[in-house]
């Protein structure tokens, strides 16, 4: 696929130009203020770290109507459900992080998996193309690389973009993005070995990169027997902000809410970091303290994941529970830890 | 040697000494964080491990929060709030006190990393700190703060920066700040009824329910809290507002004449909610009509857990 | 686009009162649309979520076979909000089920072995399901000898007596059923299943053993099996974990890489000594 040039006096246009026939969505305001909002195309900025929330939202929001039912109507019938459907609009997203993308990828393989089809999370997904913004300057604590990832990764993307002369160089990346890019007035350029010069620079600002190889190597038992779990969940409060704010983490919980007239069912987010997550009606509960909690959060992004996903990370280096951890338990040094297991 | 290394010394020396004593299985305190602003909670169990123990204004957490239900003799590394915490833990049953060592530090006040943020927008890759001042590092640039400009707004109306009821303190008593008058109050107490709610339904606006503030709460310690309950279910579980204000609200009077100002809450929010803005007003209540202050007696109930033939009863008309 | 969250309307056709505590209820229903019977495909060992409108979802296995036309059953034990409500409800009232879910029991690599199948308590029902299933003459004659075991506290805790009476008369099955404790009046097998198993265990060689129950009698089942000489490839067992989705999305079922709802519930023991004990 080819690449393209939009200069600083086109900028404005090119956004219009995007906007033809869909919403455009950009990250707006900066720090825990910055996150994905609809955007006049005159507006967009591309000065921000990244988005305080995951994009994840945009697709699988904390709460989500699936069915209704009523229990006096005829049609269908009483008491049966019916399909709410999901609310799709078609979309352009603007300024997806590498990282954020490639996360949007691993859930998309879980929404979508080798049985069953999520239709809600289908229908946004299709129907929003994305363009990445790739990362010149890494935050400090971001680890992209570590995860097998690249602040110039393409995974989940359409369009790759990076800021360029105060406009911005575009690599098109799937039918779907280069058929959009061909609908404005961005300038074919050879970029490839800019953009592979930039990569390099980025990567390199991230640090001597630990990969975490003997992860892979172990097998699950041998890193589920582990002798440090419990150490590493100890200081754990138990509240679930790194399976809130995780771009991959993708888990909810199904309620029902009804009055005397028939009512919804709705799936809200829900996190492994919560006993009730996993305990039986018999009060059994095969998860039933932190340590089982915290060993499955991590096992699940760093090797129950790369299982499913032909060696895909479940964690894709964003860095968001890395800060906002409160206890600071911090990913790199579970993987570190996980690294060091023994073979048996 | 700075103020804050000798606290670190002394804490490592007494933490040391209690392990190989026998007084402690364990030293709850804080170790170097993996990121900036941040000491983490750390348990040392050896000697050796005592060497990670660090004293630092990034000691946010409240670590009288992992005291309930542990079966070990603890050393519990606490600041003002955080023994008096300790104190109410022991009083309501949820500890006890001959297990608990409370090595007390007295404490000038932690940082808010929000303020930080607010001043110093760009990433941050390093933190280091001297008595009085925060010197940061990031990308291309280096920034000095002084750290009375960034520090939480709870410990600027601290009443009890000196442990009171430590079983030793680490270091020299620090100066009392002025009796807090609740007078940032004022404002909101103004307001009506209504106007009340609508500054709360904002408050809370981005509320995800993770209830990190319940977590991280040394006051939080029901097995099952009211918002988990399923039979019956108090309270729905979506991102519904009047379920997230039930929430808030209920928490708040559960922790009434109980919290100790020590905003462990705000800080493990991760949306920046000024979730103690529920708390103060009720603080004031009760230090109004029932002159009490939590855990400053071993043996003091929480007024609103107990019953007096004396109690005001005002509000019933 | 076919929408798996969406249950097919379904009647209660009737309620059996399958213990004395009436805490086991068996509901037998019938689909609104008979279609959906035929989109409703499944084989034993599948499990199906019950859903009660306004009060949640429940994962139950399907205690009918695919050869018995016309309904589905489901035995339900009163656990939680939704079994309870269940448990109140009367045949006539509509609501819905959504599967069928996970896999079955693995009845096409059995061919040709004979098959041992373990029941302890009301985990029965999917056992029940795989025998009336084997017994249909279009499958009877692509097995070897067939084995049923079953146990439970009482005799009114026995589920489906009519069927294994009727199997107990039969030569191309053997059945023992066996209750805990002596009672009066009780004149079949006694003793816990193991026990039971122990004395009558058929030799291990072509033959693969099915166990359903709870996680003690499991547990307790295995060594006889093994001293028996049962390979653990051979040894077949349905896991239970708590489950929304039943779609291998929502996440809490699982053990290790897998999901109990969507590759699983039925693993052989093989499998699970690889995995995590998180069930």
């Amino acid at each position: 696929m080819p690449e393209y040039l939009v200069k600083e006096n086109a900028l404005a246009d090119f956004f219009r130009e995007l906007t033809q026939d869909r919403r455009l969505l950009t990250p707006q305001g900066q720090g825990e203020n910055c996150r994905l909002e609809e955007t006049d195309p005159s507006k967009v900025s591309l000065e921000y770290t990244n988005t305080h929330k995951s994009p994840k939202e945009c697709f699988f929001p904390q709460t989500e109507k699936l069915l209704a039912f009523s229990k006096e109507a005829d049609k269908p019938h009483p008491n049966e459900y019916r399909d709410l459907g999901d609310k799709a609009v078609a979309t352009v997203i603007f300024g997806l992080r590498p990282c954020d993308a490639r996360g949007l990828c691993v859930a998309d393989k879980v929404f979508q998996n080798d049985r069953f089809t999520d239709p809600y999370w289908k229908g946004k997904y299709e129907k929003t193309l994305k363009i990445g913004l790739a990362c010149l300057n890494p935050s400090p604590q971001c680890f992209c690389a570590a995860m097998g990832g690249s602040p110039f990764g393409e995974a989940g993307l359409d369009v790759l973009a990076y800021p360029r002369d105060k406009g911005l160089g575009l690599k098109t990346l799937t039918e779907a993005g280069e058929a959009l890019i061909k609908t404005t007035k961005a300038e074919p350029g050879d970029l490839k070995s800019e953009i592979a010069d930039l990569e390099k620079k980025a990567i390199e600002a991230q640090g001597p990169i630990d990969h975490f190889v003997a992860i892979n190597e172990r097998k699950i038992m041998e890193l589920y027997k582990a002798p440090h779990w419990p150490t590493t969940a100890e200081p754990c409060l138990g509240c679930g902000v790194c399976t809130f704010f995780c771009p991959t983490c993708h888990c909810f919980d199904i309620q029902d809410e009804a009055n005397e007239r028939g009512g919804i069912r709705m799936r809200n987010w829900d996190t492994c970091m919560s006993a009730l997550f996993t305990q039986h009606g018999s009060g059994h509960n095969p998860r039933p303290s932190k340590t089982e909690r915290i060993r499955q959060r991590f096992m699940h992004k760093l090797k129950y994941i790369p299982i499913k996903q032909d060696g895909v990370r479940g964690c894709t280096g964003c860095g968001r529970c890395v800060v906002m951890c409160p206890a600071n338990i911090d990913i790199r040094s579970v993987a570190a830890l996980m690294a060091q297991t023994q073979a048996s | 040697m700075s103020n804050l290394d000798t606290l670190t010394q002394k804490i490592r020396e007494k933490a040391k000494s209690l392990l190989e004593g026998g007084q402690a299985d364990v030293v709850i305190g804080y170790r170097t964080g993996t990121v900036p602003l941040m000491a983490a909670p750390f348990f040392a169990r050896t000697p050796q491990d005592c060497d990670q123990l660090v004293w630092s204004s990034f000691a946010r957490l409240n670590l009288a929060n992992y005291l309930p239900g542990r079966t070990e003799k603890v050393a519990l590394v606490a600041k003002g709030c955080d023994a008096r915490n300790a104190v109410g833990q022991v009083a309501e049953n949820q500890y006890p006190k001959d297990k608990l060592f409370i090595l007390g530090v007295p404490c000038s006040g932690q940082v808010d990393a929000a303020k930080v943020a607010a001043k110093e927008p760009r990433p941050i890759q390093t933190s280091e700190e001297t008595d009085d001042s925060i010197k940061l590092t990031g990308p291309g640039y280096s920034t000095d703060l002084k750290k009375e400009d960034v520090l939480r707004r709870n410990c600027l109306t601290c009443a009890h920066r000196t442990p009171t009821l430590a079983n030793e303190l680490v270091g020299p008593e620090v100066p009392s700040l002025p009796t807090d008058d609740f007078s940032d109050l004022t404002a909101l107490l103004a307001k009506s009824s209504e106007e009340r709610l609508t500054y709360f339904k904002d408050l809370i606006k981005d509320c995800l329910r993770c209830y990190a503030c319940r977590n991280a709460c040394p006051l939080c310690y029901c097995p099952v809290c009211f918002v988990d309950e399923t039979r019956p279910q108090w309270l729905g579980k979506s991102t519904d507002p009047m379920d997230t204000m039930t929430f808030h609200l209920l928490r708040g009077l559960h922790c009434a004449g109980r919290c100790t100002a020590c905003g462990a809450c705000e800080t493990a929010c991760p949306v920046n909610i000024k979730v103690r803005e529920f708390n103060r007003v009720l603080d004031k209540t009760v230090k109004e009509n029932w002159s009490y202050e939590p855990g400053l007696a071993w043996d003091q109930k929480p007024p609103l857990t107990v019953y007096q033939p004396n109690d005001p009863a005002d509000f019933i008309k | 686009m076919n929408n798996p969250y969406l249950p097919y309307p379904v009647r209660i056709a009737d309620i059996v009162v399958d213990s004395p505590d009436k805490s086991l209820r068996t509901f037998k229903f019938e689909f609104l649309d008979p279609e959906d019977e035929n989109r409703f495909a499944y084989l034993p060992g599948q499990f199906a979520e019950l859903s009660v409108p306004g009060q949640g979802e429940i994962p139950i296995g399907i205690a009918s076979s695919p050869t018995e036309k016309g309904y589905v059953l489901f035995t339900v034990n009163r656990v939680g909000q939704v079994s309870s409500f269940l448990h109140n409800m009367k045949p006539g009232d509509i609501m819905g089920i959504r599967g069928p879910l996970g896999h079955p029991y693995p009845v096409d690599t059995l061919k040709g072995k004979n098959i041992v199948i373990i029941a302890s308590g009301f985990a029965v029902t999917t056992l029940r399901a795989t025998v009336v299933w084997l017994l249909h003459p279009d499958n009877r004659s692509n097995y070897g000898r067939i084995t049923f075991v079953y146990g439970a506290r009482s005799p009114g805790h026995l589920l489906f007596r009519e069927d294994w009476e009727a199997w107990q008369k039969r030569d191309d099955i053997d059945v023992f059923v066996a209750i805990y404790k002596p009672v009066d009046g009780w004149t079949g097998k006694v003793g816990f299943v193991p026990a039971v198993l122990q004395e009558i265990c058929p030799p291990a060689e072509n033959t693969a053993a099915i166990i359903c129950g709870p996680p003690i009698a499991i547990k307790t089942t295995q060594p006889v099996l093994f001293e028996a000489g049962y390979k653990p490839e051979n040894i077949i067992m349905s896991l239970e974990n708590r489950m929304k989705c039943g779609l291998g999305i929502c996440g809490r079922c699982n053990v290790g890489p897998e999901y109990v709802c969507k590759d699983g519930p039925v693993f052989t023991l093989a499998q699970l000594n690889e995995l995590p004990p998180e069930y």
